[in-house]
């Protein structure tokens, strides 16, 4: 899998004037906040992210079950049904036509951008085909109000798509049932890209796939990623898949980015001790020495440890751990990691793996 | 054509919906000969009165000199449309509170709930009763209908919005409200085909009820009598003590009709289900739904 990594930017391309990144997320908070019989409860399941996406760029996200990745698209794309509410920090985008800041629109204006600049292939995309209308009634249901061609027009359109992406556009006429899993998935990313959104959200669309069907998908998206241009934001707890699709990687621990940079990089030269472990408990081919463990579980977002969120679990946690939440700190070109102990030693982290 | 085809397919492969409209066609067909009846329907004394059935009366007359079988005609005609008038009035708020209620939730879903089980709890047979002492002259069979709709919705708009309940968690639902689709459009678009074959079943079961209803208020006579229907009849038959004179035609044939539209009917439901959800269809079809 790691032999599979995609080749590192030749130094041209990552000294060349960066344009504005197409999407910026600055200092989000997202909680889930529940006030009921007197319980009140707030889970912090996005906690001071910031990051940004480049066009033109496949973003990883990774981290385990729990990590707060779903509540992170879901705030990203503007998706966000009570109990969870954004507290703080922004999520703007820098389409084509102009700047957008998700939190500022009315909501005439966010259903605008979506599917037409915004897309989000959802999780479990295997159910959001409705199973008593046939696939034809999803496009005109879901895609017909953000293009200009109705009718015929449009038929034509979402049949040219489906062609593209090397669909019989037979399956317009199929219900839902009558395809199989790898099919539904398909369709299901047709539906998303219709448009041809620049910000393509993917939310786990290889998870319960078999690797046969899962290849396809990810070439998939990988075409239309080239031939639209667009940027995408793939999450998915799967790091083989990470490692074979993404350009850049972040790592999620309970609500935090802990690390982010070239996937490459975060691959060979994991910064944050997390991200080590994660990374050495993958299998490789030849080692037979039985992979270790790491202690203890991910905490509760409601109640998270105080300092560094991983310090219970970490075979490196110092005294300041204890006490101060690290801040994101870019330590190599490009790498960011939030760790005490890699910013003053990164080398010191690499010795777990 | 298509339609034709699916109507042929129907009768080839599903006995329940072959028996269940032949009994519902024989029901119409009957209803339909009152446009040709010889006799006015509410004039008396128009036949010799208490002659069994015979080949000039086939099912006999009545006490009050009326042909049985041009008497049922429009008896059965009245009490058919009776329930479907009904059926379908019912029908629209049980969907509208239904599938709101299910989808909006929250103090919407509190208030409309509320209203739908005060109608559940309510007793609906003494209401009626009071409303036919109340309007008197003014009970007439429209008003009826219009009553019994009003009081006969509760139980399926909680059935219908158990299932928007469900339906709103799914995925398909949340990509229809991120593409935008309004309340209204997810609603009727991707919500009312899933509840359509219950919706299907239960109006042919609340026009059972409602003609249910009707029928057992004509037989008390809380009804406008003098409009023919099959409870109506069943009403004079007793007012004559025809089951005690032995003028047992006189009901025997509007009991056995109203059974024959029942179980028509209720067939229909069943097997209208299985072409209506494609999954069931499949099943029929020996694949795995």
């Amino acid at each position: 899998m790691i032999a599979e990594l995609r080749a590192i930017p030749s130094p041209d391309e990552l000294n060349a004037p960066q344009t504005s990144p197409l999407l910026t997320v600055d200092r989000l908070k997202a909680y889930y906040k529940v006030k009921l019989f007197g319980v009140d409860r707030e889970v912090r399941a996005v906690d001071d992210i910031s990051l940004a996406i480049n066009r033109n760029e496949i973003y990883g996200l990774a981290g385990e079950s729990s990590s707060g990745k779903s509540s992170l698209i879901k705030t990203i794309a503007g998706a966000i049904r009570p109990p969870l509410r954004v507290v703080e920090g922004s999520v703007r985008f820098a389409f084509k036509d102009g700047e957008r800041d998700i939190y500022r629109l009315s909501p005439q204006e966010l259903s605008a951008i979506r599917w037409s600049r915004l897309s989000y292939i959802m999780q479990g995309s295997m159910s959001v085909l409705n199973p008593v209308r046939r696939i034809r009634h999803a496009f005109e249901d879901f895609a017909l109000p953000h293009v200009s061609a109705k009718g015929a027009d449009f038929t034509r359109l979402v049949e040219r798509h489906l062609k593209r992406l090397h669909l019989d556009p037979a399956v317009l006429q199929a219900y839902p049932h009558e395809l199989s899993g790898g099919m539904r998935q398909r369709v299901t990313i047709a539906l998303a890209t219709v448009c041809n959104p620049e910000f393509i959200i993917a939310d786990e669309p290889t998870t319960a796939l078999d690797v046969i069907v899962q290849k396809g998908v990810l070439s998939m998206i990988r075409e239309i990623q080239q031939e639209f241009g667009s940027s995408v934001l793939f999450v998915t707890h799967d790091m083989a898949v990470h490692a074979n699709l993404t350009d850049r990687l972040g790592i999620m621990y309970a609500g935090r980015l802990v690390e982010e940079g070239r996937t490459r990089d975060v691959f060979k030269k994991p910064l944050h001790p997390y991200t080590a472990h994660l990374i050495s408990s993958l299998p490789r081919i030849g080692d037979e020495a039985p992979k270790k463990a790491l202690e203890g579980s991910p905490p509760s977002l409601a109640d998270p440890p105080p300092g560094c969120r991983f310090h219970p679990r970490c075979p490196f946690a110092i005294e300041i751990c204890r006490r101060e939440a690290p801040p994101m700190v870019e330590i190599l070109p490009g790498h960011r990691t939030a760790c005490h102990v890699a910013q003053a030693d990164p080398a010191r982290v690499r010795t777990v793996a | 054509m298509n339609t034709l085809r699916i109507l042929r397919d129907l009768l080839r492969y599903n006995g329940e919906f072959a028996i269940g409209l032949v009994l519902v066609l024989i029901v119409a067909a009957i209803a339909l000969c009152s446009f040709f009846s010889p006799y006015p329907p509410m004039d008396v004394y128009v036949v010799p009165p208490d002659i069994p059935p015979s080949w000039e009366h086939p099912l006999g007359t009545t006490s009050r000199g009326q042909d049985v079988f041009w008497q049922l005609t429009f008896a059965i005609r009245n009490t058919l449309l009776f329930g479907i008038v009904v059926a379908f009035l019912s029908r629209i708020i049980s969907l509208a509170v239904g599938l709101i209620s299910g989808y909006k939730g929250g103090w919407v879903d509190r208030i409309l709930m509320s209203i739908n089980d005060t109608f559940v709890v309510v007793p609906l047979f003494p209401i009626l009763v009071l409303f036919y002492f109340i309007m008197r002259d003014e009970m007439t069979w429209a008003m009826l209908a219009i009553i019994t709709a009003l009081l006969g919705w509760a139980y399926d708009a909680r059935l219908i919005r158990s299932i928007a309940m469900s339906l709103r968690t799914r995925e398909f639902t949340r990509q229809a409200v991120f593409s935008g689709m309004s309340t209204g459009k997810i609603v009727l678009q991707e919500h009312l085909p899933f509840v359509l074959p219950i919706v299907f079943s239960t109006t042919m079961n609340n026009i059972n009820w409602s003609i249910g209803i009707e029928v057992t208020l004509s037989v008390l006579g809380f009804t406008d009598i003098n409009t023919p229907t099959i409870g109506g009849m069943i009403y004079w038959a007793n007012q004559h003590t025809a089951l005690v004179s032995g003028i047992w035609w006189w009901v025997t044939f509007p009991v056995l009709l109203v059974i024959m539209l029942f179980i028509g009917l209720f067939l229909l439901a069943i097997s209208m289900n299985e072409y209506i959800d494609p999954r069931s269809r499949l099943s029929r079809l020996g694949g795995q739904a």
